[in-house]
């Protein structure tokens, strides 16, 4: 039983570095807050079990989930100290999540005809979209809420995993989905799918846009060109579509006073620092003001910066946890994104080929757009960094997408299936 | 004092993220040691191990075919060049030595034993395996298949 401690295992200190970084927080504060140890001992619990579960039981890869679990408990420690209330939503989102991340596993394999749904992909995404447009509120700027009993979410979410599911169906056998009993001339056939992928994938990204979500519209339109670079032999469709960033970024810049704030304050924060370029400037300053080791958790002001625990948390993390910390963040997603590539590399069927490359490269590009927007390397956009920042939609549908990655990375329900070679 | 304690407390938090990033890689690059063995595409060339049980049954993960190229140790370590986490399987369990066309195997002190052909390996003996030979490891059993002898 002793031989189980042992700094040799990861999951031993995904529970250290819980236990360290909550004692610290319920001694670092005179009167000692008992909410503190129990909301840590919560998070250790539910977190470290999700990890055992998945190693003991055999459900495919284990690294996923630890390093998921190492993200979350990054996550949830800075958003319990910047506000408890969050932190303990937050924690309810984290063992809700997990539930479903179990439940899509088992779903998933049960399932096992995702391909055949490529309509009802389509059909759910587009009811999404409409039900966002008419019943929709507006929370900062964007209309993409959906408020019933109190209770917000954000479907847009929904509708990333949605859009990789059709890409996948649509490339199991490239360019032969739609029509296929109607037309029979081939060369007319593989033309009209050709423009149907295209319209099914710009409405997607233009429902975004009018609901000005322009972050998530951005990661959908890379993901299906990366996605097209892969798996797409035809180059020039490629090309093509890569053509349209030139006119949209124009269009959007002059269409949207929203992204032309973006852009300005991206380009110099400090000409308007007390309204235009605050939130980056603010959120540059706690970068700075935390040094190689941060100032420690509870010990710095990260609540300087505006949305600090759901798109800013990257700078608050830098602030308490030091560039040390934040490095490891990025380390952590690089990491995740490379064994979901690997998962990818060694699967047989092309469908799980393409939907597992598709929700890596979404979850691996989303950290790369927030994190970059924070530290002001490209115009910020408001999306969250996934598994670690605030928000029940988000961190929902990140699990929904890690238990479908889980299902596909189990070698016993491989397959071969769809076109060879990819 | 304060001071103190708190640049310890950071030093150690920082430390345990380290650590644990370090044991993800080192893992993950013991997982990619151990597929390179596992592939198939030169079966026909080399040796290899043939797993007969149904894959489906046994509750880890277990490769079909593991090709012998060089030397190989099984066993439920991480360490080892074949990986299978079977609980009856020991840490360092059985010795494959691959010396151009002799394959000869090896038990470790395993504890509950190396069978071949039903036969259990006493300690420290070392048996030649031929074509067809089954080798039977915790609940996993296996056909030797060497080709072209």
């Amino acid at each position: 039983m002793l031989g189980a401690i042992t700094y040799r295992r990861p999951l031993n200190l995904i529970a250290a570095f819980n236990i360290i970084g909550y004692l610290f927080l319920f001694f670092s504060d005179e009167p000692y807050n008992w909410m503190t140890l129990a909301v840590g001992g919560a998070a250790t619990f539910i977190i470290c079990s999700a990890c055992l579960i998945i190693i003991k039981r055999n459900h495919g890869d284990e690294y996923l989930i630890l390093i998921v679990s190492m993200l979350l408990s990054v996550g949830l420690m800075m958003i319990y100290r910047l506000d408890e209330r969050l932190g303990l939503k937050q924690l309810v989102w984290i063992a809700v999540g997990l539930g479903l991340f179990f439940a899509f596993y088992h779903i998933y394999i049960k399932v096992d005809k995702w391909d055949r749904f490529a309509y009802v992909y389509i059909a759910l995404s587009a009811v999404l979209y409409l039900v966002t447009l008419v019943l929709g509120r507006n929370i900062n700027g964007a209309v993409n809420w959906i408020v019933i009993g109190g209770f917000s979410f954000q479907p847009s979410e929904l509708c990333k995993i949605l859009f990789v599911f059709f890409l996948a169906s649509y490339f199991k056998n490239p360019d032969n989905l739609f029509l296929e009993k109607y037309i029979q001339d081939k060369r007319l056939r593989v033309l009209l799918n050709k423009v149907l992928l295209m319209l099914v994938a710009y409405c997607n990204i233009g429902f975004l846009v009018l609901q000005r979500e322009l972050g998530t519209a951005l990661l959908l339109f890379l993901t299906f060109l990366l996605v097209l670079y892969v798996f797409s032999k035809d180059l020039k469709l490629f090309l093509l579509n890569s053509a349209f960033i030139v006119p949209g970024v124009i269009f959007g810049y002059f269409m949207f006073y929203h992204l032309r704030v973006r852009v300005d304050a991206w380009l110099n924060p400090w000409a308007d620092i007390t309204n235009k370029g605050y939130q980056i400037a603010q959120s540059l300053f706690a970068i700075a003001s935390g040094g190689f080791f941060g100032t420690g958790i509870g010990m710095g002001r990260p609540d300087m910066v505006p949305a600090v625990s759901t798109d800013f948390i990257f700078s608050a993390i830098c602030e308490e946890m030091g560039i040390f910390g934040g490095v490891a963040v990025v380390l952590l997603c690089m990491l995740f994104t490379y064994r979901g590539i690997k998962i990818v590399l060694g699967l047989k069927d092309r469908f799980k080929k393409i939907l597992g490359l598709g929700i890596v490269t979404m979850i691996g590009l989303q950290t790369f757009i927030i994190i970059g927007g924070v530290i002001k390397l490209i115009p910020l956009t408001g999306i969250t960094l996934p598994f670690v920042s605030y928000g029940g939609s988000s961190l929902i549908t990140s699990f929904i997408a890690l238990g479908i990655l889980q299902a596909i990375s189990n070698p016993k329900f491989d397959r071969a299936g769809g076109e060879a070679n990819g | 004092m304060f001071e103190i304690i708190l640049l310890l407390v950071k030093v150690v938090f920082t430390l345990v993220i380290y650590l644990f990033i370090f044991g993800v890689i080192r893992l993950i690059y013991l997982d990619i040691k151990s597929m390179s063995i596992s592939k198939t595409d030169n079966v026909g060339f080399y040796p290899y191990l043939k797993l007969i049980n149904q894959r489906e049954m046994l509750d880890f993960k277990v490769e079909e075919n593991y090709t012998l190229r060089k030397s190989v140790i099984i066993g439920r370590n991480d360490k080892n060049d074949i990986v299978i986490k079977d609980p009856f399987i020991s840490g360092i369990h059985a010795y494959i030595m691959a010396e151009g066309e002799s394959v000869r195997i090896k038990d470790m002190g395993s504890k509950n034993g190396t069978f071949v052909n039903g036969v259990r390996l006493n300690e420290g003996e070392i048996i030649p395996l031929k074509d067809g030979d089954n080798i039977k490891i915790g609940h996993v059993k296996f056909l030797f298949v060497s080709i072209g002898k």
